[in-house]
């Protein structure tokens, strides 16, 4: 078994943006019958280079912090190393087990009370049954809901709701963490002590990469940053080097 | 043949996490009937209703027997509602769970065989119906009965093969949903469920050359005390096989672009 990593040799992901029309079969067989130019530059399609030859190795430790404006790609890029999107150029190697988590609050059902919706996002999060079962008491036990738990999801609040997705989904066990921009969660108590899980659940896996807009808790938190602007690498490498970089260049612009 | 080595590596991965599809499958049916007290089984009692009325109707103007008319009509029927239910909904299958494969990394077919069990928890609901007819009408020959089982299986089998199909073809092309939605409205009255397919005559083309006449066949026959044919057994099977071929064939060719559809 070789240690944990992940490779990007020339990752490029062209997203299609189909348009309501460009889904549609009606369109696909009229065109058929008409082969001229004017058609073909009707595709409908349009497509977003959302990726741009990207290439970079993180190896057991790492800490990675990605930077860059709205919409640079950092959520993509967070999604082709979980092999959500395949990529469309380029190779992606990931070495260990992957775990996302860019939604907390997916999959989780209002008439399900919060026993059932552990089991249920536990399962989402490719647990085990036995992992699921062992791990439940202590994750009643941080959401502090009590018997709540047992009632169903609809009846909860919104900041209760939060708790329990965040401990679920802090409760894995990964390799490779895969997080879009940790939330502020619940109240200030609870705050600290989600910051304590969250630096738990960093502890356990052995690359963390993370999608952050301040630049601050990325000096705070990682040993590497990758900027990315528009889908292209600028600059990968040392927290301290790459967020200097990205500021200057954004104190320029 | 890469195309078919992801598509069986993803149903392998899909049957293997069957703990999240049967969950996530009650889930839906818990949510379509949240609180109410009979839940499914109001299905239940709004199939047979519309047996008994079809029963009455056409068992008058077919001039049948109810004793026969009945068991042939209702196995016939929720038999049909399996089958159709899992195509169509099998169209949205991954449309509606267009969140979950955006997000996190799961095996692709669980969505579909999420539908499938769905849809054959509500077919043992149903499936009370045909108990009470039998029990009414008496079983003709036990004997032919345990063929039953295979018969559901091989059912099953085509109908996840189709809502496969349309399921990928689906989440490329939105129309398809409806498409299919009117093709199956319309085999429902070309299939021999609320007829006999003897009584099309010179028709019988009509039965000849459906598919699914073979699977409700297979399916109804042993209920009634028939033996299904050879013919039957081997084109059902034949479309089995060739179906999951083409079904895990295109899976496997599309399998990358799922989520770009979406």
């Amino acid at each position: 078994m070789t240690s944990t990593s992940i490779t990007l040799e020339h990752v490029g992901l062209d997203l299609p943006i189909f348009d309501v029309s460009g889904q549609s079969l009606k369109k696909r067989v009229l065109r058929a019958g008409r082969r001229n130019r004017i058609a073909e530059d009707n595709e409908g399609v349009v497509i977003v280079r959302a990726l741009d030859d990207v290439s970079f190795r993180l190896e057991a430790g790492d800490r990675l912090g990605l930077i860059g404006a709205n919409g640079a790609g950092k959520s993509t890029l967070l999604r082709v190393m979980a092999g959500i999107y395949p990529p469309t150029a380029g190779t992606v190697r990931t070495q260990g087990k992957t775990v996302p988590l860019l939604d907390l609050a997916l999959g989780m059902d209002d008439h399900s009370t919060g026993r059932q919706n552990i089991r249920l996002r536990g399962l989402l999060l490719g647990m085990s049954d036995k992992e699921i079962r062992a791990k439940t008491e202590e994750i009643a036990e941080f959401t502090e809901l009590n018997d709540y738990l047992d009632l169903p999801l609809r009846t909860y609040s919104t900041g209760m709701r939060v708790r329990l997705a965040f401990a679920v989904s802090t409760a894995v066990d990964a390799q490779i963490l895969l997080l879009d921009e940790v939330l502020g969660v619940g109240d200030a108590r609870f705050q600290e002590r989600a910051r304590e899980r969250l630096e738990g659940l960093h502890r356990r896996a052995e690359i963390v990469v993370i999608a952050l807009h301040s630049n601050e808790a990325i000096r705070k938190a990682c040993n590497k940053a990758l900027w990315l602007d528009r889908g292209k690498l600028m600059a990968f490498g040392n927290t301290g080097e790459v967020t200097a970089a990205y500021e200057t260049y954004m104190a320029q612009a | 043949m890469a195309a078919l080595g992801t598509a069986t590596a993803d149903l392998n991965a899909s049957m293997k996490s069957w703990r999240l599809w049967t969950l996530l499958g009650w889930i839906e049916i818990r949510q379509r009937y949240a609180r109410s007290k009979l839940g499914p089984f109001w299905l239940t009692i709004s199939m047979g209703v519309v047996i008994g009325a079809i029963g009455l109707v056409f068992g008058a103007l077919l001039g049948q027997e109810m004793n026969t008319y009945l068991p042939m009509l209702s196995i016939g029927m929720v038999a049909w509602t399996l089958l159709s239910t899992i195509i169509n909904e099998g169209c949205n299958a991954y449309i509606n769970s267009a969140q979950y494969i955006r997000q996190v990394h799961t095996p692709r077919l669980i969505y579909l065989l999420q539908a499938m069990w769905r849809n054959f928890i509500i077919f043992l609901h149903n499936f009370v119906i045909v108990l009470i007819v039998l029990a009414i009408y008496g079983v003709k020959t036990w004997q032919t009965v345990p063929l039953f089982l295979p018969g559901l299986i091989v059912l099953l089998l085509n109908s996840v093969w189709m809502a496969m199909v349309v399921g990928l073809l689906s989440a490329r092309f939105r129309d398809l949903p409806q498409i299919v939605m009117a093709f199956m409205q319309m085999m429902y009255f070309v299939t021999p469920i609320m007829f006999a397919a003897s009584a099309l005559k010179k028709h019988e083309w009509l039965v000849t050359f459906n598919p699914f006449a073979y699977l409700i066949d297979l399916v109804r026959q042993p209920l009634l005390g028939e033996w299904p044919s050879l013919q039957t057994w081997g084109t059902a099977l034949g479309m089995t096989v060739a179906g999951w071929l083409l079904a895990l064939v295109l899976t496997g060719r599309y399998h990358k672009r799922i989520p770009y559809w979406l």
